[in-house]
């Protein structure tokens, strides 16, 4: 039988960390960890500092059983069980098949960013997860800088609400393994961790987001709009209007330095050039 | 795709895109030193070839769990090793058998890291890293990485209590990652 493990805080689950990269605590207390790491990046980091510190312990190395690989490679055939096969799979256009598409680049599929809060509740409170740099800046006024290419698309974002389908070379970009995908990490309006939306970046300086329907963005008021911001170097742009309810959303970014975080703020609707609200969905890009 | 000269990201992206060479290619890096992980904290072939089996399987399945930017693959999937042998042996059966046993002395005497490191380029600093680390340091963490003990055992192991010994494997993480350093030797992981 297996107790409820009691609530750790953050301290206590720090000090359990050296401990936790080891296998060395309960399973009880292991999962509380594991969901602590999944909103606390600077956990993860330190988790993952001790995991290649016990790698370089067990590194004893020498020649792999050639036999094993017999073994292995017999049971490689039919498994597919991506949640990226079924985020695509969802998407894709009736009765045109697609062929499996998997993480197209592995380092571009972080663990998920800080989670921000978004109902009014935690708003008052005043509580930032901590992490990076978008969540740092959450309560910053958001900066509007001009002079880069970016391409609003408010119109033909406008035109793309309503359960519109990836497009053929969306379906393309997803399976190009230059693409790379960016989760964008918020809360419910229940409180709980949630990826509403994913951003799909191609090489071209081209990307979509792609609303994650069920756990997606509450839908607004017809009166607000979701709006899309980059990081670009120190400066924060805007990427355009995603409207009330976003589904699949086109930006372009050509031209400009890479983007290397992502949010989504709610604004009245029309938008704003600088942005007060902290946002509902953050997302950083690994390099 | 020339998977000899791929970078390991490179070949994960490849078995994310089901190419069974790329994955041979992984297992032929890497394949020795789960293998020999396993083994270490089993002390058993047979089990030790069927974590083995199990972490590359993993990775043919759920690729995107590794990811790139907070450490090697080779960590990654010793991390995956390390987990999967300490579910095994943590099964009631080899609970049992390793409570029939005294505790401290044998344990302590079965985890004998320096003649278990030699084989590898960086094995002198690793060794020299970790003996350099106190005792109270050292020990909590070779118990708990290599016994495949959880750090409560290790407290009645070490007739300690259990807050020393998880704050002892702690900064003693920190401590050999410092050592190591200092030997010019710089443990990957995503930094802060």
């Amino acid at each position: 039988m297996t107790a409820t493990p009691a609530p750790l805080t953050h301290a206590e689950i720090e000090e359990l960390l050296g401990a936790y990269a080891l296998d060395a605590v309960e399973p009880g207390t292991a999962a509380v960890i594991d969901a602590h790491l999944e909103g606390c990046i600077r956990c993860a980091v330190e988790v993952a500092q001790h995991h290649e510190v016990a790698g370089l312990l067990a590194n004893s190395g020498g020649q792999p059983p050639t036999a094993l690989w017999d073994g292995i490679a017999r049971q490689l055939g039919g498994t597919s069980d991506e949640s990226w096969d079924r985020l695509a799979a969802r998407l894709d256009q009736p009765g045109a098949p697609m062929e499996p598409v998997r993480t197209p680049d592995a380092a571009a599929d972080p663990a998920p960013a800080p989670v921000v809060p978004i109902d009014a509740a935690r708003r008052r409170s005043g509580r930032v997860a901590a992490g990076a740099g978008l969540a740092a800046c959450a309560a910053a006024v958001l900066a509007l800088v001009l002079g880069l290419q970016v391409h609003h698309l408010h119109g033909q974002v406008s035109a793309l609400q309503g359960g519109r389908q990836l497009s053929a070379a969306e379906r393309a970009a997803l399976a190009s393994p230059d693409t790379r995908k960016v989760p964008l990490a918020g809360t419910t309006a229940a409180g709980t961790a949630a990826t509403p939306a994913t951003v799909v970046l191609t090489s071209a300086g081209t990307g979509f987001l792609v609303d994650d329907g069920t756990d997606g963005f509450q839908a607004l008021p017809a009166d607000r709009t979701y709006q899309l911001w980059g990081v670009v170097g120190d400066r924060t742009i805007s990427l355009g209007l995603l409207g009330p309810h976003p589904g699949i959303a086109p930006f372009s970014v050509a031209g400009s330095a890479p983007v290397t975080e992502f949010a989504v703020t709610d604004e009245a609707a029309g938008g704003v050039v600088a942005s007060a609200n902290r946002p509902v969905a953050v997302g950083v890009v690994r390099a | 795709m020339d998977v000899e000269q791929a970078s390991d990201a490179n070949l994960v992206v490849a078995v994310g895109r089901w190419h069974e060479p790329a994955l041979a290619e992984v297992y032929r890096r890497h394949g020795g030193a789960v293998h020999a992980l396993a083994r270490r904290i089993l002390r058993s072939d047979a089990p030790a070839e069927e974590v083995t089996q199990e972490v590359f399987l993993d990775l043919w399945r759920n690729p995107e769990k590794f990811d790139a930017q907070r450490g090697t693959l080779r960590s990654f999937l010793l991390a995956r090793t390390h987990g999967k042998s300490v579910d095994v042996v943590r099964a009631e059966e080899s609970r049992r058998r390793r409570e029939e046993r005294t505790t401290r002395e044998t344990a302590t005497a079965a985890y004998d890291i320096d003649r278990e490191v030699w084989d590898m380029a960086v094995a002198e600093q690793v060794k020299d890293a970790l003996v350099a680390l106190p005792d109270e340091l050292r020990q909590p963490i070779e118990l708990a990485y290599f016994g495949g003990h959880t750090y409560k055992e290790v407290a009645t192991m070490l007739d300690e209590p259990e807050g020393t010994v998880k704050s002892r494997i702690r900064s003693g993480l920190g401590r050999l990652r410092v050592n190591l350093i200092e030997r010019g030797i710089e443990p990957a992981g995503a930094g802060l």
